[in-house]
């Protein structure tokens, strides 16, 4: 599936005009509970010499979705532009900044594409321009088979988003969720933006919780392929997939080591399901956890030193934190008799849990001290399973808000929410991938 | 002469006469050992009779038991062609085996969240008990299964212990665990697509499926 993808990519970067040095000033506080959109202008891309403009216009509809889904920006689109700037397309030469000021944006983005026909290599230019402080901020070019076209200009909006807020963007990652089939659930992968929609289970099972591994190359879940839910892993470049975990009972609910080299599961022990850790071979099964109650949903913690996970010991399913050896031991959730599904955020500050207010279920955000408890979704409907981007500034999760459950992502601070595809639903559990 | 004639023939007849009456006085002693073969005699006849009683009884007992066994087998026969007729065979794409659903087995409800035997699907349980008795050859896999509301994790783990109480339960009235595994859904099998709290009550259950017969 990933094989057309990242190996036989030939992509470099030259950066042929640099004005800001290697750090870059953040325009944006994006952890900041609550922050203003920057505004952000994007004139029509050109498309140089003989290549054909449907891939300027491709490239810009490419570029205007992952400015806006990354939730940080407000996107001047061309058609809103004054009626002489709205003609203008490409980079400029020169580059008046005074022409612009008025634009309506704090931001510039200009670019232009150029297809070689032989080698069907595009490279891709583009300057971007503080209008307030009338600087150049950057400009770069970007090189690579016109098949990966996508790819190439995530790279851009990744590169833009990192200038403005001093962190990567997301856009070249992926989510993994299950899509219900029928009787069956399989496994899916989309892009980001919700390109490249793919299934990569085709076992007619119920497959369910599919956790990717950190180095972006595996995805781990359950499947009752066996008449067991069972755990099995997927080679995402290779064929086929493997047993790994089959212990009678539960196997189920994988959460990665941040190393990769662990699991932690459910795992049933005497008809009760515990949390345990596994090598990531399925081997060494360790159970943390002692026939207390019915513990579920494990969640590594990014220093690897603690486990979340939901128990109903105490009468109802509440958020726990453990260490990995299942020693101190503490409750995180008090409030509500219904919390589940806990997920650590990558930055290692808040857990991301569900829970159930009056008849509906919400995600919300906790301190990993229990303190600071956020409600994040109110709209109607049950939302479950958040899960967290690689750099801890999103949260994806399920929703019946619009009917049948589909995947929605949205800023950690619950802006910005979003479908993540526009299927008709049936889709819950997102994993997200690391970036590419 | 003729007087003197009649008192000797007289007399002889008188001796006659004595002689005769003398006879039974031999004969008695005749018949002592006679008398005892007649009590042998009638010793073997009862012994006869009794043997013969016996081997009546035994034939009748034999006959009783025959057609004992012969109702139990047609007992047999008909159970199995009870259960035969209540089985209705599973086969779902993407998990391995066929399996039975029987109506003899009931299914077991429970209350949100909760994974205790109520009473009255104790009731059924003991029903359910009764049948795994009279057909010691079954072997059935408990499913537990929960509604759609809460997390798919959580619920795995719900439906796991449904169907471990249950099978307590079914334990703890002299079923051999070894007949009995489980397997918990969650909510990924739900019987009613509904999304109101008929479905989901209907929803919330354990189920019996036969693995062996």
């Amino acid at each position: 599936m990933l094989r057309s993808f990242l190996p036989i990519i030939t992509l470099f970067i030259i950066l042929f005009l640099l004005i800001i040095p290697a750090k870059a000033r953040v325009y944006l506080d994006i952890n900041a509970p609550s922050f203003v959109q920057l505004p952000i202008v994007l004139p029509k891309w050109k498309s140089l010499g003989k290549t054909p403009p449907s891939l300027s216009a491709k490239v810009y509809e490419i570029l205007s979705n992952d400015l806006l889904l990354s939730g940080f920006f407000r996107v001047v689109d061309y058609s809103k532009l004054p009626p002489l700037l709205r003609e203008k397309e490409g980079i400029p030469d020169p580059l008046l900044i005074s022409e612009w000021i008025h634009s309506g944006g704090e931001m510039l983005m200009v670019g232009d594409v150029s297809l070689e026909p032989n080698t069907l290599q595009v490279i891709l230019r583009y300057h971007l321009v503080d209008l307030i402080e009338q600087k150049r901020l950057v400009g770069k070019q970007i090189e690579g088979h016109v098949q990966n076209l996508r790819y190439l200009v995530h790279r851009i909006s990744d590169e833009v988003i990192f200038q403005l807020t001093g962190e990567h963007g997301m856009n070249t990652t992926k989510l993994a969720y299950v899509m219900r089939q029928g009787e069956s659930k399989e496994i899916f992968i989309a892009d980001f933006d919700g390109a490249n929609v793919k299934q990569v289970t085709k076992n007619q099972s119920i497959n369910l919780s599919p956790a990717w591994s950190p180095d972006g190359k595996k995805i781990i879940f359950t499947s009752y392929l066996k008449r067991n839910p069972d755990l099995y892993v997927m080679e995402l470049h290779k064929e086929g997939t493997h047993r790994l975990s089959f212990q009678p009972g539960l196997n189920a609910s994988p959460s990665w080591s941040p190393d990769g080299k662990k699991l932690a599961i459910m795992l049933s022990r005497e008809g009760k399901s515990e949390i345990a850790i596994i090598d990531s071979n399925g081997t060494n099964p360790r159970f943390l956890t002692k026939g207390h109650g019915n513990e579920s949903s494990p969640s590594w913690s990014p220093d690897g030193q603690w486990i979340a996970f939901c128990s109903d010991r105490s009468g109802s399913p509440q958020i726990y934190v453990m260490d990995t050896n299942g020693s101190n031991l503490r409750r995180l959730t008090y409030e509500g008799n219904y919390n589940t599904s806990p997920s650590w955020s990558p930055k290692g500050n808040r857990i991301a849990f569900c829970g159930r207010v009056g008849g509906e279920f919400h995600i919300f955000t906790i301190e990993a001290d229990g303190s600071g408890l956020r409600k994040l979704t109110s709209n109607s409907g049950h939302n479950e399973s958040p899960c967290w981007s690689p750099d801890g500034r999103y949260i994806a999760f399920s929703s019946t808000r619009t009917g049948s459950s589909k995947i929605y992502i949205m800023n950690a601070n619950g802006f910005n929410q979003r479908p993540l595809t526009p299927s008709k639903g049936g889709e819950s559990s997102p994993t997200w991938s690391p970036r590419f | 002469m003729s007087k003197k004639r009649t008192t000797i023939l007289i007399l002889l007849v008188f001796c006659l006469g004595l002689t005769l009456a003398g006879c039974p006085k031999k004969t008695v002693v005749k018949e002592e050992p006679s008398a005892a073969a007649r009590r042998e005699e009638a010793a073997r006849m009862e012994a006869e009779r009794a043997r013969e009683a016996r081997e009546r009884e035994a034939r009748e007992r034999e006959a009783r038991e025959r057609e004992a066994r012969e109702r139990e087998a047609r007992e047999r026969e008909k159970a199995k062609e009870e259960l035969e007729k209540s089985l209705i065979a599973k086969k779902t794409p993407g998990i391995e085996g066929t399996v039975y659903e029987s109506t003899l087995l009931k299914t077991i409800h429970f209350d949100f969240d909760k994974y205790d035997i109520r009473p009255g699907d104790a009731e059924i349980l003991k029903e359910n008990a009764a049948v795994l008795k009279k057909y010691p050859n079954l072997k059935i896999q408990i499913e537990g299964h929960c509604d759609e509301r809460g997390t798919e994790a959580y619920n795995l783990a719900l439906g796991e212990r449904r169907a471990t109480s249950t099978k307590n339960y079914l334990i703890s009235l002299g079923i051999s665990p070894d007949r009995i595994t489980t397997i918990s859904y969650g909510e990924e099998r739900p019987l009613d697509p509904g999304h109101n709290e008929e479905a989901w009550a209907k929803n919330r259950r354990a189920q019996f499926v036969i693995i062996a017969k």
